[in-house]
């Protein structure tokens, strides 16, 4: 047993010195379309991250009229209590509270500032719903409370969420297309380099089957080394990805704090779940390249 | 150990390898297959250790008929028979004591077994001392001596040998003849095909002649005609 494990090992290193070029071109093209995968995959975590962020924070606010009555809050109040499958919470901002929201987003415009008194101020209700991504949704409860009694207007950030969501589709679609490609061209790298290296050693494989070797022991090398340039290749492409990941991290705590880009930052492990997903599609691309070649080539 | 009935074999509608063969090869016995190429000598070879398969016919090989042998079964037959080839088939980059060795590891024996068996066959052979010489630093007979010692090592029931002196001077080929005599007096069936028709004369075994597939003659301690 213990001859026979030396003997793959050994062929298979052997075997990979002896087409050097092609080992070489195979496991960059394998780590270069792996790390396309593991970019697609941490582009999406950090597309949901910003819209998670949204979903913790996003408000619908229902603006009231300044002459809004007691039975009118109350009714609804009532709704927002009454579908609580789509309003989380809410809290209820009075003339005062209002008072000083003005002063805060209209601190650079005291002309408009002054205009808005508490007289003519909207008292609000802030919403938190429980599906803040979906737009559908989201618009549906708005328009319902639109109708509302003593309701002056119902917003929410709608352009927001659909231009994340639009980014999100837009890049996760074409990066997982491209990263498609890729790993599919390392396949057929891989599968040509095993090729390659079985028709190199047609004279061993013949003299192998003739003594009496069984195909699995003549394949296993063949697959071994497959598989070894798939996890290179993924080796690599972690490497890449953790560099990637690092430089995006520093420069993001560069850009100014609300920019938004903060929540683009990976940083709670995922990137490390990302690098053996990498692992595992590359051992999964080589074996089945190197497995299809071998399996098809060694009637030699 | 081998027996053959009614074995055709044709590689195209035109052209019939082997026509309706049948002989028997007791155990120890050395049996010469003779006639020109293309006559179907190497196409019985293949057949008998299945790397090609008759159209009709059965061939049996130590009691086992092996045309229907599941490719799973088809190892274990190789692993008792030997092959020799004209063009010594042997790994150029692989010394002498590795190309023997080879042969005993790709079936998996221990390092041990393979370091007393193959320096006690490269003697057999008159190799000893050349154990560490790659091929191309061997004459043409050397290294027919090494693919016998190869063929050979895993202590075959059977050896096959496609015009094993085909490439060697007339002097060379006595000498590896003498070897395969030796190994075939160790009880060792061999099945030879041959153009060399001094060899067949000087070794007076049993003699099948075929012509375009056909067995045209079967004679103990024949020559070649």
């Amino acid at each position: 047993m213990l001859s026979r494990v030396r003997y793959i090992f050994r062929e298979t290193f052997d075997s990979f010195r002896r087409n050097a070029t092609l080992t070489v071109a195979s496991i960059i093209t394998a780590a270069i379309s792996l790390l396309g995968v593991g970019l697609t995959l941490l582009s999406q975590e950090g597309f949901d991250n910003l819209l998670s962020k949204w979903e913790g924070g996003v408000e619908m606010i229902i603006f009231m009229r300044p002459d809004v009555t007691a039975d009118q809050r109350a009714l609804i109040e009532a709704n927002l209590d009454g579908n609580n499958q789509f309003i989380e919470s809410w809290t209820y901002c009075d003339v005062d509270c209002s008072l000083a929201e003005r002063d805060r987003v209209l601190a650079a415009e005291p002309g408009t500032r002054d205009l808005i008194t508490a007289d003519n101020i909207p008292t609000q209700y802030k919403a938190v719903p429980t599906e803040a991504t979906d737009v559908a949704l989201l618009r549906q409860v708005t328009d319902a409370f639109s109708e509302g009694p003593g309701v002056f207007e119902v917003v929410f950030a709608e352009d927001q969420i659909s231009l994340i969501e639009q980014l999100q589709s837009f890049f996760g679609f074409r990066l997982f297309l491209l990263s498609g490609f890729l790993l599919l061209a390392a396949i057929l790298l891989i599968w040509n380099t095993i090729r390659t290296a079985i028709f190199s050693r047609r004279r061993e494989i013949e003299v192998m089957k003739l003594v009496g070797a069984t195909d699995w022991f003549i394949r296993v090398p063949f697959m071994l080394e497959g598989l070894l340039h798939g996890v290179i290749g993924g080796g690599l492409a972690s490497v890449g990805l953790f560099a990637w990941n690092s430089q995006w991290t520093d420069g993001v705590q560069g850009f100014p704090p609300n920019s938004g880009f903060a929540a683009l930052v990976i940083t709670n492990g995922y990137d490390k779940f990302v690098m053996l997903i990498m692992l595992a599609i590359g051992a999964i691309a080589g074996a089945i390249g190197s497995g299809i070649a071998a399996s098809k080539f060694l009637d030699v | 150990m081998i027996r053959l009935e009614n074995v055709t074999k044709s590689y195209s509608t035109e052209v019939v390898a082997v026509k309706d063969a049948s002989f028997d090869v007791a155990k120890g016995e050395f049996v010469f297959l003779v006639g020109p190429s293309g006559s179907g000598k190497s196409t019985l070879l293949r057949m008998l250790n299945r790397q090609d398969r008759p159209e009709r016919g059965a061939v049996w090989v130590a009691g086992r008929n092996i045309v229907d042998l599941p490719g799973g079964r088809i190892p274990m037959l190789r692993r008792n028979i030997g092959n020799i080839f004209q063009d010594y088939k042997l790994l150029l980059e692989k010394n002498v004591f590795e190309n023997v060795a080879f042969a005993q590891e790709v079936i998996g024996r221990p390092k041990h077994v393979i370091k007393q068996q193959v320096p006690a066959v490269l003697d057999l052979v008159g190799l000893a001392g050349k154990e560490e010489r790659m091929p191309n630093q061997l004459s043409g007979g050397e290294q027919q001596r090494v693919s016998i010692a190869r063929a050979f090592v895993n202590r075959p029931l059977i050896l096959l040998a496609d015009e094993p002196t085909g490439n060697l001077d007339p002097a060379t080929g006595e000498g590896i003849m003498r070897l395969l005599d030796r190994i075939n007096k160790t009880g060792t069936t061999i099945v030879m095909a041959t153009h060399d028709q001094r060899i067949v004369n000087t070794m007076r075994k049993r003699v099948i002649q075929l012509d375009r597939g056909i067995i045209v003659r079967d004679q103990a301690r024949g020559v070649y005609e």
